[in-house]
């Protein structure tokens, strides 16, 4: 069955659906592109398809219907053919206990990852505020009038002519699958 | 053998055999919470189950019958007390779900460093409160810092419990108990989703909220009875309804009792003489006290020597006049103090010319609630205007006919 999905060949295959009478379900695309390709007929204008529609109307031309024939929004009609198609798996529903135990579940989930959050972001103003008070402890304890904090605080060539190679890729969790490029040379400067 | 247990045998009989198999020491031990025996056992010290059937787990017709006719119904439909024959009748926090538990170690972990941190917090407020203002660093910045901290304080009282499925389930069930700040947190957040944005709607677009007051933000919860029957905001009630003065339901959501001005106002009085419509003061009550769990008022059973300044007049609209607006306004009285009776009783005397924009000024009122019902000229209102001798009963208010204007030519010409 070439016009399944994987998806909904499994799914065919849960509900014991015969896979060769399965009512072949036309994928999203084709028949959005059909449905709205229907109504791709130039709209005429409103004279000319009075003229068209009805010869002669009592009606005056404030009081017609606002526009011929029902209403249809094609995304509409495209949301309820997907939605009811005998293929499309039933809602997902829980009895109360299993949702309150899946409530549960979640709740506990949501606080880990704060409390995860949190920690990170505390361990990383720990280390900011620590590498702060190294820097204080060099400008005034050094004894040299902080010369050299000051020297070690000038960022000159630092990201201005040339990336620092550790940043020449993403960084990534693991190292490259090539390990190292022996035959990396320093680009000459111009 | 009824329908049900004769459906439900096979899915029994599966759960019995994996329950025995895979937890047995759970089936041992939730023996403990069977508040009956399973209906094959026989219990050795009382009857046997057909002589006196548990209403939790009859489910044959005849036994049913017998329930029922010593007065006693089964309890949910048969299907399920069918299936809880066979249950272990674990209660909810001990199923025995892995995840499930597990998430329930780490929520307690959590309620119990909660629990901790507002010891600790309860303390620091005590000892900030104890220094001198010198000592805190004045008095305003004291004031300020025990207030923050008090406030945190009921933030983490809230944080403590809500992730109790129990507090959830129970919350649901509406037998929350509102003198508990968790509880009263969940109907705040609840009422605020959908009830008050109606609410607010309703009197802003029907503009009650700069013709009767000039700013109101409501913070209780209020419903309105009449003749035991809801009445929603801005909804037509008859006039035979609303002969006796109505109940009122004002849930607070904070703590502590607090003292308040009920008043009903009329704001679509038609005034012939001036073309212009009138105020008319239908209700007036003062010292009400209110709490989160003392919520029921009922505005006729008010006392008549201590709190009601002006009784119920029933509302009415005349014959052609266009609907009337009658908003019920909670006015909280300042820092919740009692009003003197006496001098507002004697002062109040006049219905129709109190605007309710002069008594919250007068008495320092604050609306913290409000409510709003129309009523217009139906089949009724002419009985009810003979019983309240309402004078003009007999006039029908028509609207003036607009005099045209002059004819002009439409085709001067000075258009040429």
């Amino acid at each position: 069955m070439r016009s399944l999905s994987p998806a909904l060949a499994s799914l065919a295959n849960v509900f014991r659906i015969p896979m060769s009478l399965t009512p072949a379900r036309p994928t999203v695309s084709r028949v959005c592109h059909e449905t709205l390709a229907r109504r791709s007929s130039p709209p005429l204008g409103p004279i000319t398809a009075a003229m068209q529609s009805a010869p002669f109307s009592s009606t005056s031309s404030m009081a017609k219907r606002k526009s011929g024939g029902p209403n249809v929004d094609k995304r509409i009609t495209l949301i309820r053919y997907f939605l009811y198609h005998p293929l499309t798996p039933r809602p997902l529903r829980f009895s109360r206990n299993r949702y309150l135990r899946h409530w549960t579940i979640h709740r506990a989930w949501q606080l880990f990852q704060a409390k995860q959050r949190s920690a990170h972001e505390l361990e990383l103003e720990r280390q900011y505020q620590a590498m702060q008070s190294a820097c204080e402890e060099l400008r005034v304890g050094a004894g040299d009038g902080g010369r050299l904090f000051r020297k070690s605080m000038i960022k000159k060539g630092i990201f201005t002519d040339m990336f620092p190679i550790e940043y020449g890729r993403m960084q990534t969790e693991y190292p490259a699958g090539e390990g190292w490029n022996h035959d990396w040379k320093r680009p000459e400067r111009r | 053998m009824a329908h049900c247990e004769r459906a439900s045998k096979p899915l029994l009989q599966c759960l019995r055999n994996t329950y025995t198999r895979g937890l047995p020491a759970i089936q041992l031990s939730a023996r403990g919470f069977h508040s009956t025996a399973a209906v094959g056992e026989a219990q050795p010290d009382s009857q046997p189950f057909h002589k006196s059937p548990d209403p939790e787990l009859v489910s044959s017709p005849r036994l049913e019958r017998r329930l029922m006719r010593q007065g006693t119904t089964p309890v949910g439909s048969r299907r399920r007390r069918a299936a809880l024959q066979g249950s272990a009748n674990l209660p909810f926090e001990q199923l025995p779900y892995q995840c499930f538990q597990e998430a329930r170690q780490v929520l307690l972990a959590d309620r119990a460093e909660k629990l901790e941190e507002i010891e600790k917090m309860r303390q620091r407020i005590a000892r900030v409160e104890a220094l001198s203002p010198e000592e805190a660093g004045g008095k305003n910045s004291q004031k300020s810092r025990v207030h923050a901290m008090q406030q945190h304080l009921e933030h983490l009282k809230i944080h403590a419990d809500i992730n109790d499925p129990l507090v959830k389930r129970k919350f649901e069930d509406g037998q929350g108990d509102m003198s508990k700040p968790i509880y009263r947190f969940l109907a705040d957040r609840k009422w605020r989703e959908y009830r008050r944005k109606i609410l607010v709607q309703r009197i802003t677009q029907m503009n009650v909220v700069p013709d009767v007051l000039p700013h109101c933000e409501p913070t209780v919860d209020t419903k309105l009875y009449f003749n035991y029957r809801q009445v929603q905001p801005g909804d037509f009630v008859e006039a035979k309804n609303s002969i006796s003065a109505p109940k009122l339901d004002v849930q607070l959501f904070e703590r502590g009792e607090k003292l308040v001005t009920i008043a009903v106002v009329d704001s679509d009085v038609p005034n012939v003489e001036v073309d212009s419509f009138d105020y008319k003061t239908h209700y007036l009550a003062v010292n009400v006290p209110i709490s989160a769990v003392n919520t029921k008022v009922d505005l006729s059973q008010l006392s008549a020597e201590s709190q009601v300044v002006l009784p119920w007049l029933p509302p009415v609209a005349q014959k052609g006049s266009p609907y009337h607006r009658l908003s019920v306004f909670i006015m909280e009285q300042k820092d919740s103090q009692p009003l003197d009776y006496a001098a507002v009783k004697a002062k109040e005397t006049d219905r129709d010319n109190t605007l309710l924009r002069t008594l919250q000024a007068r008495y320092h009122l604050k609306a913290i609630g409000a409510h709003l019902f129309r009523t217009q000229w139906d089949e009724t209102t002419l009985e009810v205007m003979k019983q309240i001798g309402f004078n003009e009963a007999d006039v029908e208010l028509r609207r003036k006919k607009v005099e045209p204007l002059p004819y002009k030519r439409r085709n001067p010409s000075s258009f040429r």
